[in-house]
């Protein structure tokens, strides 16, 4: 869908907002609190497919979301922080939720540092959510995060690492509470093996992560009885790139799971993705389910 | 074969815990396991026990019953924190009572572990008149509130902790099959 | 999309259910081969398609009115055929809005959705509903969201709740079921739920399901098709009233077997919810006497070798066997050995 940055601003000095409205007033896919979007960003000689996690409220009529310039970047997130103006047009994913609250827990510890914040903003927005927050930032962007948190006793903001003792924190927690944490990975890696240490089991454990794509490394694709050779460039699926050329190969789910799209593979070393293959038959590297897998080599040579 | 019975692994203490409570159905729990780790708590039932259920030495709290100790262990619960490591041991059903105490505490499946003791009956659940009935120890019983013959299903509910009992002659009244003894 | 309704059928009792011509030619039939086993026959939930009952997101048919009457007597006789456990509140929402969005779209002459910010305002025609209420407040509904909404369209349906890796079904209303309770399964885990099912766990169809669910994207809702039988037609099958169901399948004969006995074809399909993350299940269930599915030539050859062929265990578990011989003798003289046509549709366009 094409959406309009509508607003852009300055939240610290390496964090830029964005607000992305439908262009002629459509009403957008909901999207519910710990969803993000794919936006397509265009580079000189490539579109960059960045993912970014909604900040606003599931029923809100523009999506907000928040850019952290990445360092040495020359790639979407340095576009967004350079070159995006209000009034320009992007084409956007429709969101997914890979980081969705656990609604059976009655309370929510929630842990971020940095950029991390963005996906519990959405938490935050969801009512009568009982928890209980600690965000870590840099001295010089506490005036900045402060504007995005409550005031009350729930959400505290932390600029030095010994005003955060984690160990007491998680061991003070009540059973029903479950943790979720985002931020840089070696914030992540420290609060879970505080909170293993502990003795949290990791079902009460979530972390972001953005992951499922189809994408990967460009590869060929031999197919030896069509006679054909198929290019299958890094965000599209074989099965797409295939579709793309004028074939019309098996398929039915579309996910990996159904066991439909299953090719013989002649040559060349798949990557399996799918859900379909027993251990037994991926070992044996002659099969590939053409609609999530990819290869390790250069070429895969197909029957078909 | 069913994929939901539940499957029993040997009583073992889950070094991952910072604190064990286990309760238990029998008058005794596993033999040693009070010196098996510093932080943990016994929870027994002696039938003809003292009056007053208080923490021995040792770590040991015997009840009257095990209604009574099911009474107090939400209760128990819900002052707990994080890292509690969590046991039932005894009759199916005590069991997964305990268990479903421990879910509305808070407590995820991962840090329960339940041990089955005793003889090899079950509760079952009559489908048509919501009745529990005990202590089942054969595939067809008759419910004791709508006079039903009740096949028992091989389907357990973990909610109900009970398998399901439905009407094994509704089809053709009276033809009803030899019951089988439980084996697991 | 045109479809007019029948005045009030009965399910129950003296079963004056029938199918017209034209329901006869679009039901979903689901063999589309000569043999049947179970599989991940998932494909997206796209309008259009093989069978005409795609055509819609919630396909609503001529039955619609005898259907939800049928469903508000067994509700009045036992209201725990509709439950939903109280962390599914944001998903009970997500239902609502769904179904009245896509009803709207599908259907407008029948129902009608109009939204000023969270002050909503449904019509559905054919119950004579007229109903105003806050979004998200329910205490402006007589019912629960869930329910005030799947009391207004066929087909039962299951909420699942993700977490764990895995799909819990925390809610349910289910009142036109193939012998399953939801007082017995509410809160089991995916497998737990689909225990009692014969060889599949074994083949891992009920693992990749899973893996496949889990990654359920918005807006890509997927369906597969599945089938039983039953003796009338019967839509609460449960095992609560087994009792009153399972004598009528002891009654059938080779002489009422045509008349009796229906295919009971569920279209199955599956959304993921955009607040609450959560999977809404619409088993969405059609029937079909015999003797109105042996209209239609191919279905007749085909119902005949794939009942004749079908595994035993899987005959035991749709609860088949009493009854399966009347029904392979039924059909034997429609098939004269012909070769046909992969595929569901009928190939005939009238009666």
């Amino acid at each position: 869908m094409k959406l309009k940055i509508e607003a852009a601003g300055q939240l610290t000095s390496g964090i830029r907002k964005f607000t992305l409205a439908p262009v002629d007033g459509a009403v957008l896919p909901r999207a519910g609190a710990g969803s993000h979007v794919v936006l397509e960003i265009p580079g000189p000689n490539r579109v960059w497919k960045n993912a970014y996690s909604i900040t606003s409220a599931a029923d809100a009529l523009a999506y907000e979301i928040m850019v952290r310039r990445v360092e040495k970047s020359r790639g979407g997130s340095a576009w967004l922080h350079e070159h995006a103006k209000v009034g320009d047009v992007l084409e956007v994913y429709p969101p997914q939720n890979l980081f969705a609250p656990q609604r059976k827990a009655k309370r929510h510890l929630l842990l971020s540092a940095g950029i991390g914040i963005t996906p519990f903003l959405s938490y935050l927005k969801l009512p009568g959510l009982a928890y209980e927050m600690h965000h870590c930032c840099k001295p010089e962007d506490e005036t900045a995060f402060r504007t995005l948190l409550p005031s009350g006793p729930e959400a505290t903001l932390h600029t030095s690492r010994n005003t955060l003792n984690l160990e007491a924190l998680l061991k003070r927690q009540k059973l029903d509470t479950h943790l979720s944490v985002c931020g840089p990975e070696s914030f992540m890696d420290v609060v879970l093996a505080t909170a293993a240490h502990v003795g949290w089991p990791a079902a009460k454990v979530h972390k972001e992560s953005f992951g499922g794509a189809t994408g990967g490394e460009p590869f060929v694709a031999h197919l030896k009885r069509s006679g054909v050779k198929v290019n299958v460039g890094r965000e599209e699926s074989l099965l797409d790139a295939m579709e793309a050329a004028g074939l019309t190969p098996p398929c039915l789910c579309r996910g990996g799971a159904c066991g439909e799209c299953k090719l013989t593979v002649l040559d060349g070393v798949p990557a399996h993705h799918d859900h379909y293959l027993s251990e037994t038959e991926r070992a044996a590297n002659n099969a590939i389910m053409i609609c999530v897998s990819r290869a390790k080599t250069p070429e895969l040579v197909l029957d078909f | 074969m069913s994929k939901n019975r539940p499957v029993y692994e040997p009583f073992a203490l889950e070094p991952s815990g910072r604190a064990h409570l286990v309760v238990t159905s029998l008058d005794a729990p596993p033999e040693g396991i009070e010196d098996s780790f510093d932080n943990i708590e016994v929870w027994t039932v002696k039938h003809n026990g003292p009056g007053v259920p208080v923490l021995a030495a040792g770590g040991v709290r015997p009840f009257r019953s095990t209604t009574e100790l099911l009474a107090q262990l939400g209760h128990r619960l819900g002052r707990e924190t994080a890292g509690l490591r969590f046991y039932a041991i005894g009759s199916e059903a005590f069991i997964w009572d305990a268990y479903n105490i421990g879910i509305v505490a808070g407590l995820h499946p991962s840090e329960i572990s339940l041990h089955r003791a005793g003889p090899l009956v079950r509760r079952v659940y009559c489908s048509h008149c919501r009745t529990m009935i005990e202590g089942v120890p054969v595939n067809i019983v008759s419910c004791p509130s709508c006079e039903a013959a009740l096949f028992v299903r091989d389907h357990f509910s973990r909610r109900l902790a009970a398998f399901m009992g439905v009407k094994v002659d509704a089809e053709v009244p009276g033809e009803i099959p030899a019951a089988e003894v439980f084996t697991s | 999309m045109k479809l007019s309704l029948k005045p009030q059928e009965t399910f129950r009792d003296d079963y004056t259910f029938s199918n017209s011509d034209e329901a006869i030619l679009r039901f979903p039939f689901p063999f589309p081969e000569d043999s049947y086993m179970y599989s991940v026959n998932m494909e997206p939930h796209v309008r259009g398609g093989a069978s005409p009952v795609y055509n819609a997101m919630f396909d609503i048919d001529e039955h619609y009115v005898g259907d939800m009457a049928d469903r508000a007597i067994t509700l009045d006789q036992d209201p725990l055929r509709c439950q939903v456990l109280p962390h599914m509140e944001t998903a009970e929402w997500d239902t609502l809005e769904l179904l009245m969005e896509n009803l709207a779209n599908d259907y407008p002459e029948h129902f009608s959705l109009t939204k000023n910010d969270d002050e909503w305002h449904w019509i559905n025609r054919p119950l004579d509903i007229d109903q105003k209420f806050t979004f998200g407040r329910e205490e402006t509904l007589p019912f629960g969201p869930f329910e005030y909404i799947t009391r207004q369209v066929q087909g039962d349906f299951s909420l699942q709740d993700q977490r764990d890796n895995n799909l819990y079904m925390d809610g349910g209303m289910v009142t036109s079921q193939a012998d399953w309770s939801l007082n017995f399964d509410v809160g089991m885990s995916f497998h737990e739920w689909h225990g009692p099912v014969p060889l599949a766990h074994e083949s891992g169809v009920f693992d990749r399901a899973l893996q496949y669910l889990l990654r359920m994207q918005c807006g890509k809702p997927v369906r597969r098709l599945n089938w039983t039988m039953t003796a009338n037609p019967r839509l609460d099958t449960s095992p609560e009233n087994y009792p009153l169901w399972g004598p009528e399948k002891a009654a059938i004969t080779p002489e009422n077997v045509g008349h009796r006995m229906c295919l009971r074809v569920e279209l199955q399909t599956l959304y993921r919810l955009p607040r609450s993350n959560a999977i809404l299940f619409s088993i969405r269930g059609y029937l079909i006497r015999l003797e109105e599915l042996a209209k239609v030539k191919k279905w007749a050859v085909r119902m005949h070798r794939v009942i004749r062929d079908l595994h035993p265990r899987i005959a035991e578990y749709k609860g088949l066997p009493r009854y399966r011989q009347y029904v392979v003798d039924y059909f034997a003289p429609h098939d004269d050995g012909r070769v046909l046509n992969a595929g569901i549709g009928p190939e005939q366009d009238g009666i």
